[in-house]
């Protein structure tokens, strides 16, 4: 018993300065980094944290907006009015996208494939669990790998289905 | 190495190719140094037939596989173990009592310097401390280099070609001068204070995803330059191209709308039908993710500049703006672990995506004095740190090793060969159950720095580190691109996976400003470093700078000179 732990006394030795040779080297040649920078940082933003979670200050981040740096206000839904470059029709901004889709009959009917390019843009080329590299024209062809804006409507689960088309 | 700018109007000398000094030589201790005068480099060429490099990349004395090392003094065989380089005697140290290492150059005169022999590392035995001499290191890793197997290891020595860099660099900075006397043409008689190319962008129904994307863009100074001072020409453009459409134009309408001077908001509903005209596949309002958008766009853009004109054919680059400005290039490494052999592959890359590290185990403890409990808070710099790690791939993934002729157990490395002039950041902000079929958004908060330096990323100090830090050239440390990065925009996410809203920071004149649709409002450095980044775009320190003071420069003066710049009024 004695010897088993005379032993790893021993190896836990030779780990401790192999680590501190390690270091040593770093240190000398100046590859460590900066830390007393990293300490600024980490307190700047526990500093930033904290001020905007206070109630008590004025939150920019969540306060509503009264007028922009230009003096400016504008409403809930953008309301300048231009012509449908497709239809023609007069539309109004904020309801534009929904009604491009529409017009130009998108949304509801299964889509041609995209075609590939060279910007090497896939997210599997180099993830982590995958070592062979994969290839697709955009970043993922599943819905997983997606931070969406907008609400979940009636044409969002057609959407989901249509965005496995092209693989 | 990062220099702190409080002065807005400051002019910074800034040097147009600063050279990466990647490591300091430390300056030898007196001992050495004399080591040296008299042996020179006798000691360590006649080492290296003892060295011994494992698949890991250390090297370790490994003189006599049938005996173990004994200490002359004592014939023990634990503690530390040093070679003595001019008798080649070796001598034990296990304690401070027991320092037989140090015994040995106080009774042979002039036996001072000694070798590590667990690590093949200099030591002074006088001066009980490890040393450093290039000469050794040098020595070791041509050892290295020669034993490992076939195909170098990955350690590719060829030269740089850094000359299609440097065109590339100078034809930015040229692009900066054509539009500084663009915008003073555009601007005059708008007398304004506020940053030069400010202005809202309406929503158009959910598409806050592509806002906020754009938003970014337009302030990204080599593309900024690039548009504004009319490299895409509209006109040429559609007498060439047969396709009508073309991404470029429409995006070059924008610039020229958000940069007249007008400042009520843009309605980029051109662009939105252009895009969807080419993207088939993304062509809905509803759930749009913000860095799909970015890669979508610039595949748009960069297709239609192959169909005009064809890529260099000699070294696979591609000279379309989108890369010019965003493109970099990825090493991966894969190593057997039995025989060392490392097989390496290039891959471009516009952005990187970053799995966002665990809060718990690798990143750092912040012990906030004002909150007593300490957190665990994920960092951008620990993320990379995760995405350059060896990572150990699993028996599932067993790869066919050239050398062993069999498949083995590997590790896989990443790092970066080249850096981009723009550097987008995504955060993996997701999480997928396979079980459960459902994927979730983390919300957790990253710390992310407003300087970056990117060299511990690179591919030359990866692979310096995998080989124990020898003072020695990697590829890739002749290269004169500079790896300190400025934060110029952030594109940050709220709300849940399948909803929410993309909201952009930008960053002008070191004054920052939230982009929410057509709200542009000041806000102040602690919104933005609390906020939940999801993109993250950084340019080139030097780029940043020009731009700000090109920004200086165009302060309207109250009598409308643009000549004199203005103090800040607003």
């Amino acid at each position: 018993m004695q010897l088993a732990s005379h032993f790893l006394g021993d190896i836990l030795d030779s780990i401790i300065v192999d680590v501190a040779s390690e270091c040593h080297r770093i240190a000398r040649l100046g590859l460590d980094r900066n830390l007393e920078e990293e300490e600024e940082e980490m307190k700047l933003s526990a500093q930033a944290r904290v001020r905007v979670a206070d109630p008590s200050s004025s939150s920019e981040a969540n306060s509503k907006y009264v007028v922009d740096i230009f003096g400016q206000t504008h409403p809930a839904v953008a309301n300048e009015i231009f012509e449908c470059m497709n239809c023609g029709r007069s539309i109004m901004a904020g309801k534009f996208a929904p009604h491009l889709e529409k017009c130009m009959g998108k949304g509801r009917r299964a889509r041609p494939k995209a075609t590939r390019s060279n910007t090497g843009a896939s997210q599997n080329r180099y993830s982590r669990s995958s070592p062979i590299s994969t290839y697709s024209p955009y970043s993922s062809s599943s819905s997983v790998n997606r931070l969406s804006n907008g609400t979940p409507g009636v044409a969002g689960e057609e959407y989901g289905d249509g965005a496995f088309a092209e693989t | 190495m990062n220099v702190q700018i409080k002065e807005k109007h400051l002019s910074i000398p800034i040097k147009m190719f600063s050279t990466n000094p990647t490591y300091t030589n430390p300056k030898p201790c007196k001992h050495l140094a004399d080591y040296k005068l008299i042996h020179g480099l006798n000691g360590y060429n006649s080492l290296q037939k003892s060295l011994k490099t494992t698949p890991d990349g250390r090297t370790a004395m490994n003189r006599d596989q049938s005996k173990i090392p004994r200490c002359s003094f004592c014939s023990g065989y634990e503690g530390r173990m040093y070679f003595c380089l001019i008798c080649s005697s070796v001598s034990c140290c296990s304690s401070s009592d027991s320092n037989h290492a140090f015994l040995h150059s106080q009774t042979e005169n002039g036996h001072e310097i000694a070798v590590d022999m667990d690590r093949a590392e200099l030591f002074c035995c006088v001066c009980c401390d490890q040393v450093y001499d290039p000469d050794f290191d040098k020595s070791v890793m041509i050892k290295q280099i020669l034993e490992m197997p076939r195909n170098n290891n990955g350690m590719d020595l060829s030269k740089e070609k850094s000359i299609k860099r440097r065109k590339l660099v100078s034809k930015v900075i040229s692009d900066s001068k054509i539009s500084k006397e663009l915008v003073l043409r555009m601007d005059r008689g708008s007398k304004s204070c506020f940053p030069w190319g400010l202005r809202g962008l309406n929503n158009l129904g959910n598409t806050c995803f592509m806002n906020s994307v754009l938003q970014a863009l337009l302030h990204a100074p080599p593309l900024r330059n690039y548009f504004l001072s009319d490299r895409h020409d509209r006109e040429t453009c559609r007498k060439i191209s047969s396709d009508r459409l073309c991404l470029s134009c429409d995006f070059d309408a924008i610039f020229s709308a958000v940069f007249s001077g007008d400042r009520t908001p843009y309605s980029p509903a051109q662009f939105l039908y252009s895009w969807w005209q080419h993207s088939a596949n993304l062509a809905s309002y509803e759930q749009q993710d913000a860095h799909e958008f970015f890669i979508s766009m610039l595949d748009r853009i960069h297709e239609k500049e192959e169909q005009v004109r064809r890529p260099n054919k000699d070294d696979g680059d591609c000279f379309c703006i989108a890369h010019r400005v965003f493109a970099g290039l990825l090493r991966s490494d894969v190593t057997c672990t039995t025989c060392g052999f490392t097989s390496t592959t290039y891959d471009p890359c516009v952005d990187i995506s970053l799995d966002l590290e665990p809060s718990n185990g690798s990143s750092t403890e912040v012990a906030d004095k004002s909150n007593k409990l300490s957190q665990n808070i994920s960092t951008l710099l620990g993320c990379l740190d995760l995405f350059t790690r060896p990572e150990r791939l699993g028996s599932d993934q067993k790869l066919h090793c050239e050398h062993c002729q069999e498949r083995r157990d590997s590790l896989k490395q990443m790092s970066i060969r080249r850096l981009p002039l723009v550097l987008c950041l995504h955060i993996k902000r997701f999480e997928h159950s396979p079980i459960r079929k459902m994927s979730r958004k983390i919300d957790r908060h990253l710390q992310f720095p407003f300087s970056l330096d990117m060299a511990p990323y690179l591919s030359s100090s990866i692979l310096r580190n995998r080989f124990g830090n020898r003072i020695f050239t990697f590829e890739g440390d002749e290269s004169d691109m500079s790896t300190d990065f400025e934060l110029f925009a952030v594109v940050t996410h709220s709300g849940i996976l399948e909803s929410g809203h993309y909201v952009t920071y930008l960053r002008l004149r070191n004054q920052w400003y939230k982009c929410d649709d057509a709200w542009i409002t000041h806000v102040s450095e602690h919104t933005v470093r609390a906020s939940q980044g999801y993109l993250m775009y950084y340019v080139q320190k030097m780029l940043y700078y020009k731009a700000s003071e090109e920004m200086n420069c165009l302060l309207m003066s109250p009598r409308g000179d643009p000549f004199l710049p203005t103090a800040e009024c607003c």
